[in-house]
Protein backbone atom coordinates (compact mmCIF):
# COMPACT_ATOMS: atom_id res chain seq x y z
CA UNK A 1 0.00 0.00 0.00
CA UNK A 2 1.64 3.08 -1.29
CA UNK A 3 1.12 6.37 0.97
CA UNK A 4 -1.55 8.41 0.15
CA UNK A 5 -1.81 11.29 -2.28
CA UNK A 6 -3.29 13.15 0.33
CA UNK A 7 -3.14 11.64 3.95
CA UNK A 8 -6.27 11.14 6.23
CA UNK A 9 -7.70 13.11 9.16
CA UNK A 10 -10.46 13.03 11.22
CA UNK A 11 -12.51 15.76 13.19
CA UNK A 12 -15.19 15.28 15.64
CA UNK A 13 -17.83 17.71 16.74
CA UNK A 14 -21.40 17.82 17.40
CA UNK A 15 -23.37 17.37 20.86
CA UNK A 16 -25.16 15.16 22.92
CA UNK A 17 -27.49 13.87 20.29
CA UNK A 18 -25.13 12.93 17.37
CA UNK A 19 -21.85 13.22 17.17
CA UNK A 20 -20.40 13.74 13.76
CA UNK A 21 -16.82 12.91 12.35
CA UNK A 22 -15.76 14.72 9.31
CA UNK A 23 -13.58 12.70 7.48
CA UNK A 24 -10.28 13.96 4.59
CA UNK A 25 -8.21 12.57 2.85
CA UNK A 26 -7.86 9.17 1.61
CA UNK A 27 -9.43 5.82 3.46
CA UNK A 28 -7.28 3.41 3.69
CA UNK A 29 -5.05 0.87 5.61
CA UNK A 30 -3.16 4.44 6.94
CA UNK A 31 -6.53 5.63 8.28
CA UNK A 32 -6.97 2.92 10.96
CA UNK A 33 -5.51 4.71 13.35
CA UNK A 34 -7.12 8.22 13.21
CA UNK A 35 -10.06 6.99 12.35
CA UNK A 36 -10.67 4.52 15.46
CA UNK A 37 -9.11 7.52 17.73
CA UNK A 38 -12.40 10.25 16.23
CA UNK A 39 -14.75 7.02 16.85
CA UNK A 40 -13.65 6.92 19.98
CA UNK A 41 -13.56 10.78 21.11
CA UNK A 42 -17.40 10.81 19.35
CA UNK A 43 -18.84 8.09 21.46
CA UNK A 44 -16.92 8.97 24.75
CA UNK A 45 -20.07 10.86 25.75
CA UNK A 46 -22.15 8.18 24.17
CA UNK A 47 -24.50 9.93 22.01
CA UNK A 48 -26.81 7.38 19.98
CA UNK A 49 -25.88 8.60 16.47
CA UNK A 50 -22.66 8.80 14.89
CA UNK A 51 -22.91 10.37 11.46
CA UNK A 52 -19.92 10.10 9.11
CA UNK A 53 -19.37 13.18 6.94
CA UNK A 54 -17.08 11.56 3.52
CA UNK A 55 -17.85 14.65 1.69
CA UNK A 56 -14.16 15.47 1.63
CA UNK A 57 -12.77 12.10 0.89
CA UNK A 58 -11.18 11.80 -2.12
CA UNK A 59 -11.15 7.91 -2.05
CA UNK A 60 -11.36 4.43 -0.23
CA UNK A 61 -9.99 1.62 -1.01
CA UNK A 62 -11.25 -2.51 0.13
CA UNK A 63 -9.05 -1.51 3.73
CA UNK A 64 -10.75 1.06 4.09
CA UNK A 65 -13.82 -0.33 3.73
CA UNK A 66 -13.06 -2.68 6.37
CA UNK A 67 -12.55 0.06 8.39
CA UNK A 68 -15.90 1.15 8.19
CA UNK A 69 -17.50 -2.41 8.57
CA UNK A 70 -15.30 -2.28 11.52
CA UNK A 71 -16.61 0.69 13.49
CA UNK A 72 -20.52 -0.58 11.97
CA UNK A 73 -19.89 -3.53 14.28
CA UNK A 74 -18.75 -1.33 16.82
CA UNK A 75 -21.93 0.71 16.71
CA UNK A 76 -24.09 -2.11 16.40
CA UNK A 77 -22.79 -3.74 19.43
CA UNK A 78 -23.39 -0.52 21.59
CA UNK A 79 -27.18 -0.25 20.01
CA UNK A 80 -26.08 3.17 18.21
CA UNK A 81 -26.92 4.47 14.88
CA UNK A 82 -23.93 4.76 12.16
CA UNK A 83 -25.27 7.37 9.62
CA UNK A 84 -23.35 8.65 6.52
CA UNK A 85 -23.58 11.48 3.97
CA UNK A 86 -21.87 12.77 1.10
CA UNK A 87 -20.89 10.02 -0.38
CA UNK A 88 -20.49 10.29 -4.46
CA UNK A 89 -22.40 8.27 -6.15
CA UNK A 90 -19.84 5.57 -6.69
CA UNK A 91 -19.20 5.36 -3.07
CA UNK A 92 -22.70 5.01 -2.97
CA UNK A 93 -22.48 1.76 -5.47
CA UNK A 94 -19.65 0.49 -3.55
CA UNK A 95 -21.81 0.65 -0.10
CA UNK A 96 -24.55 -0.97 -2.00
CA UNK A 97 -22.17 -4.19 -3.18
CA UNK A 98 -20.84 -4.31 0.24
CA UNK A 99 -24.00 -4.61 1.80
CA UNK A 100 -22.89 -1.27 4.54
CA UNK A 101 -25.63 -0.04 3.12
CA UNK A 102 -28.29 -2.54 4.43
CA UNK A 103 -27.30 -1.51 8.04
CA UNK A 104 -26.05 2.21 7.66
CA UNK A 105 -28.74 5.22 6.55
CA UNK A 106 -26.58 7.31 3.60
CA UNK A 107 -27.97 10.67 3.47
CA UNK A 108 -26.69 13.23 0.50
CA UNK A 109 -25.69 15.77 3.11
CA UNK A 110 -25.47 16.85 6.19
CA UNK A 111 -28.96 19.05 6.91
CA UNK A 112 -30.87 15.81 5.36
CA UNK A 113 -29.31 13.86 7.82
CA UNK A 114 -29.96 16.06 11.08
CA UNK A 115 -33.23 16.09 9.46
CA UNK A 116 -34.24 12.74 9.45
CA UNK A 117 -32.82 12.44 12.53
CA UNK A 118 -34.79 15.54 14.54
CA UNK A 119 -37.96 14.03 12.60
CA UNK A 120 -37.48 10.26 14.03
CA UNK B 1 -3.43 18.73 -14.80
CA UNK B 2 -7.45 18.24 -13.75
CA UNK B 3 -7.53 15.43 -16.75
CA UNK B 4 -4.81 13.89 -15.44
CA UNK B 5 -6.38 14.05 -11.95
CA UNK B 6 -9.31 12.58 -13.48
CA UNK B 7 -7.75 9.35 -15.29
CA UNK B 8 -6.47 8.69 -11.87
CA UNK B 9 -9.85 8.74 -10.16
CA UNK B 10 -11.22 6.45 -12.82
CA UNK B 11 -8.41 4.26 -12.81
CA UNK B 12 -8.88 3.65 -8.94
CA UNK B 13 -12.49 3.74 -9.17
CA UNK B 14 -12.16 0.73 -11.88
CA UNK B 15 -10.58 -1.47 -9.05
CA UNK B 16 -13.78 -2.14 -7.79
CA UNK B 17 -16.26 -4.35 -9.15
CA UNK B 18 -20.06 -3.44 -10.05
CA UNK B 19 -23.01 -4.29 -8.22
CA UNK B 20 -24.61 -7.31 -8.88
CA UNK B 21 -27.69 -8.66 -7.50
CA UNK B 22 -26.94 -12.53 -8.25
CA UNK B 23 -23.66 -14.19 -8.83
CA UNK B 24 -22.68 -15.58 -12.33
CA UNK B 25 -20.03 -18.47 -12.57
CA UNK B 26 -18.66 -18.95 -15.98
CA UNK B 27 -15.54 -21.02 -17.73
CA UNK B 28 -15.19 -23.23 -14.73
CA UNK B 29 -12.73 -26.49 -15.45
CA UNK B 30 -14.45 -29.67 -16.15
CA UNK B 31 -12.84 -31.52 -13.13
CA UNK B 32 -14.54 -28.57 -10.68
CA UNK B 33 -17.35 -29.16 -8.42
CA UNK B 34 -19.55 -26.20 -9.75
CA UNK B 35 -22.21 -25.83 -6.59
CA UNK B 36 -23.15 -23.39 -4.33
CA UNK B 37 -22.29 -20.32 -6.18
CA UNK B 38 -24.71 -19.54 -9.44
CA UNK B 39 -27.39 -17.28 -8.01
CA UNK B 40 -26.19 -16.63 -4.95
CA UNK B 41 -25.89 -13.19 -3.37
CA UNK B 42 -22.73 -11.57 -1.64
CA UNK B 43 -23.09 -11.39 2.20
CA UNK B 44 -20.22 -10.52 4.22
CA UNK B 45 -19.15 -10.50 7.59
CA UNK B 46 -21.88 -8.15 8.54
CA UNK B 47 -24.82 -10.54 7.51
CA UNK B 48 -23.44 -13.59 9.38
CA UNK B 49 -24.32 -15.23 12.29
CA UNK B 50 -21.12 -15.98 14.58
CA UNK B 51 -19.02 -13.64 16.38
CA UNK B 52 -17.01 -11.10 14.07
CA UNK B 53 -13.18 -11.55 14.54
CA UNK B 54 -10.77 -9.86 12.55
CA UNK B 55 -7.69 -11.85 12.04
CA UNK B 56 -4.99 -10.87 10.14
CA UNK B 57 -1.81 -12.78 8.98
CA UNK B 58 1.58 -11.29 7.93
CA UNK B 59 4.96 -12.37 6.32
CA UNK B 60 7.98 -10.21 6.42
CA UNK B 61 10.14 -10.78 3.20
CA UNK B 62 13.47 -10.58 4.10
CA UNK B 63 15.58 -9.22 1.78
CA UNK B 64 13.42 -9.48 -1.38
CA UNK B 65 13.91 -6.73 -4.25
CA UNK B 66 10.58 -7.49 -5.93
CA UNK B 67 7.92 -4.39 -5.43
CA UNK B 68 4.74 -4.75 -3.87
CA UNK B 69 2.95 -4.81 -7.00
CA UNK B 70 5.28 -7.08 -7.95
CA UNK B 71 4.51 -9.39 -5.16
CA UNK B 72 0.83 -8.75 -5.53
CA UNK B 73 0.92 -9.87 -9.11
CA UNK B 74 2.87 -13.07 -8.47
CA UNK B 75 -0.04 -14.06 -5.53
CA UNK B 76 -3.02 -13.02 -8.54
CA UNK B 77 -0.87 -15.50 -10.93
CA UNK B 78 -0.47 -18.55 -8.74
CA UNK B 79 -3.06 -17.76 -6.34
CA UNK B 80 -4.54 -21.56 -6.06
CA UNK B 81 -1.00 -23.00 -5.85
CA UNK B 82 -0.15 -21.42 -2.70
CA UNK B 83 -3.34 -23.11 -0.60
CA UNK B 84 -2.85 -26.15 1.33
CA UNK B 85 -2.93 -29.45 -0.39
CA UNK B 86 -6.40 -31.01 -1.48
CA UNK B 87 -8.20 -27.12 -2.07
CA UNK B 88 -8.78 -25.57 -4.79
CA UNK B 89 -9.66 -22.12 -6.54
CA UNK B 90 -10.89 -22.11 -9.94
CA UNK B 91 -10.82 -18.42 -11.16
CA UNK B 92 -11.60 -17.51 -14.35
CA UNK B 93 -9.22 -17.73 -16.94
CA UNK B 94 -9.08 -13.20 -16.74
CA UNK B 95 -7.49 -13.36 -13.08
CA UNK B 96 -8.32 -11.73 -9.96
CA UNK B 97 -10.06 -8.70 -11.28
CA UNK B 98 -12.65 -7.19 -9.94
CA UNK B 99 -16.31 -8.64 -10.04
CA UNK B 100 -15.00 -11.80 -11.04
CA UNK B 101 -16.61 -14.93 -9.37
CA UNK B 102 -14.23 -18.07 -8.66
CA UNK B 103 -15.41 -21.47 -7.37
CA UNK B 104 -14.05 -22.83 -4.88
CA UNK B 105 -13.47 -26.82 -3.75
CA UNK B 106 -12.87 -27.35 -0.55
CA UNK B 107 -11.63 -30.31 1.60
CA UNK B 108 -13.58 -29.93 4.89
CA UNK B 109 -12.67 -32.00 7.80
CA UNK B 110 -13.07 -36.26 7.17
CA UNK B 111 -12.79 -35.06 4.11
CA UNK B 112 -15.86 -34.25 2.95
CA UNK B 113 -15.82 -31.94 -0.18
CA UNK B 114 -17.28 -28.44 -0.14
CA UNK B 115 -18.52 -26.40 -2.92
CA UNK B 116 -18.64 -22.44 -2.85
CA UNK B 117 -16.92 -19.41 -3.91
CA UNK B 118 -15.73 -15.94 -3.71
CA UNK B 119 -16.39 -13.07 -6.00
CA UNK B 120 -13.44 -10.46 -6.55
CA UNK B 121 -15.10 -7.04 -4.96
CA UNK B 122 -11.84 -4.98 -5.29
CA UNK B 123 -8.49 -5.39 -7.32
CA UNK B 124 -5.62 -2.93 -7.58
CA UNK B 125 -1.69 -3.76 -7.78
CA UNK B 126 -0.87 -4.04 -4.42
CA UNK B 127 -3.97 -5.70 -3.22
CA UNK B 128 -7.26 -7.55 -3.83
CA UNK B 129 -10.67 -8.19 -1.54
CA UNK B 130 -12.98 -11.45 -1.86
CA UNK B 131 -16.21 -11.09 -0.53
CA UNK B 132 -18.21 -14.19 0.18
CA UNK B 133 -21.54 -15.44 -1.07
CA UNK B 134 -24.60 -17.26 0.88
CA UNK B 135 -23.65 -20.53 1.63
CA UNK B 136 -19.88 -19.97 2.13
CA UNK B 137 -19.19 -21.39 5.67
CA UNK B 138 -18.05 -17.60 6.41
CA UNK B 139 -20.04 -13.85 6.25
CA UNK B 140 -16.26 -12.77 5.12
CA UNK B 141 -14.33 -9.88 3.46
CA UNK B 142 -11.26 -11.03 3.01
CA UNK B 143 -7.91 -8.68 1.85
CA UNK B 144 -4.76 -9.68 0.53
CA UNK B 145 -1.94 -6.83 0.12
CA UNK B 146 1.32 -5.81 0.17
CA UNK B 147 3.72 -2.77 1.27
CA UNK B 148 6.48 -1.50 2.66
CA UNK B 149 7.55 -1.48 6.55
CA UNK B 150 10.52 -0.10 7.64
CA UNK B 151 12.77 -1.01 4.95
CA UNK B 152 10.97 -4.35 3.86
CA UNK B 153 8.34 -6.02 1.74
CA UNK B 154 5.22 -7.22 3.94
CA UNK B 155 2.76 -9.48 2.58
CA UNK B 156 -0.63 -9.70 4.73
CA UNK B 157 -4.24 -11.31 4.63
CA UNK B 158 -6.70 -9.97 6.63
CA UNK B 159 -9.95 -10.98 7.21
CA UNK B 160 -12.72 -10.23 8.70
CA UNK B 161 -15.45 -12.61 9.03
CA UNK B 162 -18.58 -13.98 11.49
CA UNK B 163 -19.85 -17.82 10.85
CA UNK B 164 -22.68 -17.82 8.50
CA UNK B 165 -25.22 -19.98 10.65
CA UNK B 166 -24.91 -21.55 13.49
CA UNK B 167 -23.68 -24.93 12.27
CA UNK B 168 -20.35 -23.03 11.04
CA UNK B 169 -20.33 -21.23 14.56
CA UNK B 170 -20.19 -24.61 15.91
CA UNK B 171 -17.29 -25.52 13.40
CA UNK B 172 -15.54 -22.60 13.68
CA UNK B 173 -15.73 -23.17 17.45
CA UNK B 174 -14.41 -26.84 17.33
CA UNK B 175 -11.92 -26.81 14.94
CA UNK B 176 -12.56 -24.23 12.07
CA UNK B 177 -10.71 -21.73 13.82
CA UNK B 178 -7.35 -23.80 13.64
CA UNK B 179 -7.97 -24.61 10.06
CA UNK B 180 -8.57 -21.08 8.99
CA UNK B 181 -5.48 -20.06 10.52
CA UNK B 182 -3.42 -22.80 8.90
CA UNK B 183 -4.99 -22.42 5.54
CA UNK B 184 -3.53 -18.85 6.01
CA UNK B 185 -0.20 -19.70 7.21
CA UNK B 186 0.38 -22.11 4.68
CA UNK B 187 -0.31 -20.25 1.51
CA UNK B 188 2.04 -17.14 3.18
CA UNK B 189 4.16 -19.07 3.73
CA UNK B 190 4.54 -20.66 0.69
CA UNK B 191 3.86 -17.03 -0.81
CA UNK B 192 7.23 -16.45 0.71
CA UNK B 193 9.04 -19.54 -0.30
CA UNK B 194 8.01 -18.09 -3.81
CA UNK B 195 10.61 -15.72 -3.48
CA UNK B 196 13.39 -17.57 -1.78
CA UNK B 197 12.39 -16.39 1.92
CA UNK B 198 11.44 -19.15 4.59
CA UNK B 199 9.23 -17.05 6.89
CA UNK B 200 7.17 -17.28 10.07
CA UNK B 201 4.21 -15.86 9.65
CA UNK B 202 2.61 -13.09 13.01
CA UNK B 203 -0.96 -13.41 13.43
CA UNK B 204 -3.75 -11.29 15.25
CA UNK B 205 -7.09 -11.98 16.23
CA UNK B 206 -9.74 -9.44 17.74
CA UNK B 207 -12.73 -10.43 18.76
CA UNK B 208 -14.71 -7.21 17.09
CA UNK B 209 -18.17 -8.39 18.04
CA UNK B 210 -18.93 -10.69 20.61
CA UNK B 211 -22.66 -11.26 20.16
CA UNK B 212 -24.53 -13.92 17.57
CA UNK B 213 -26.84 -12.40 15.20
CA UNK B 214 -29.85 -14.77 15.99
CA UNK B 215 -31.61 -12.58 13.15
CA UNK B 216 -29.66 -14.52 10.74
CA UNK B 217 -29.77 -17.75 11.83
CA UNK B 218 -31.95 -18.85 8.92
CA UNK B 219 -28.64 -18.31 6.52
CA UNK B 220 -28.27 -22.48 7.12
CA UNK B 221 -31.01 -22.89 4.29
CA UNK B 222 -27.95 -22.32 1.72
CA UNK B 223 -25.19 -23.94 3.76
CA UNK B 224 -22.99 -25.30 1.57
CA UNK B 225 -21.74 -27.97 3.85
CA UNK B 226 -24.80 -29.68 4.56
CA UNK B 227 -26.15 -29.09 0.42
CA UNK B 228 -22.57 -30.27 -1.38
CA UNK B 229 -22.32 -33.33 -0.01
CA UNK B 230 -26.19 -33.70 -0.69
CA UNK B 231 -25.95 -32.30 -4.07
CA UNK B 232 -22.57 -33.55 -5.16
CA UNK B 233 -23.25 -37.13 -5.88
CA UNK B 234 -26.71 -35.56 -8.48
CA UNK B 235 -23.89 -33.49 -10.00
CA UNK B 236 -21.18 -36.62 -10.49
CA UNK B 237 -24.14 -38.71 -12.02
CA UNK B 238 -25.56 -36.25 -14.15
CA UNK B 239 -21.36 -35.26 -15.44
CA UNK B 240 -21.70 -38.83 -16.21
CA UNK B 241 -24.45 -39.18 -18.45
CA UNK B 242 -23.40 -36.35 -20.34
CA UNK B 243 -20.44 -37.88 -20.81
CA UNK B 244 -21.83 -41.32 -22.05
Amino acid sequence: MSRPQRQFEAAVRGGDGLAIIDLHGEMDGFAEEALNAAYAEATSSEPPAVLLNFSDVDYINSTGIALIVGLLAQARKSHRRLLTCGLSEHYQEIFRITRLADFMSIFPDESAALSELQAS
Amino acid sequence: MEDRENKDRAARDAAWAKPVDRLRVSGVPDGALNLNVEGRQLTGPLRGFGKMWQKTYRVRLDGVEATPQEVIAAWKENFSKFWPEGNAFYGPLTGIAPGEVAVLNLSMPGRIPLSTGVMVIFADEESFTFMTPQGHMLAAWITFSAFEEDDTKVVQVQALLRATDPLSEIGLRLFGHKSEDEFWRHTLKALAAHFGVTASVEQQVTCVDPRLQWSQAGNIWHSAALRTPLYAPVHWLRRMIRRS
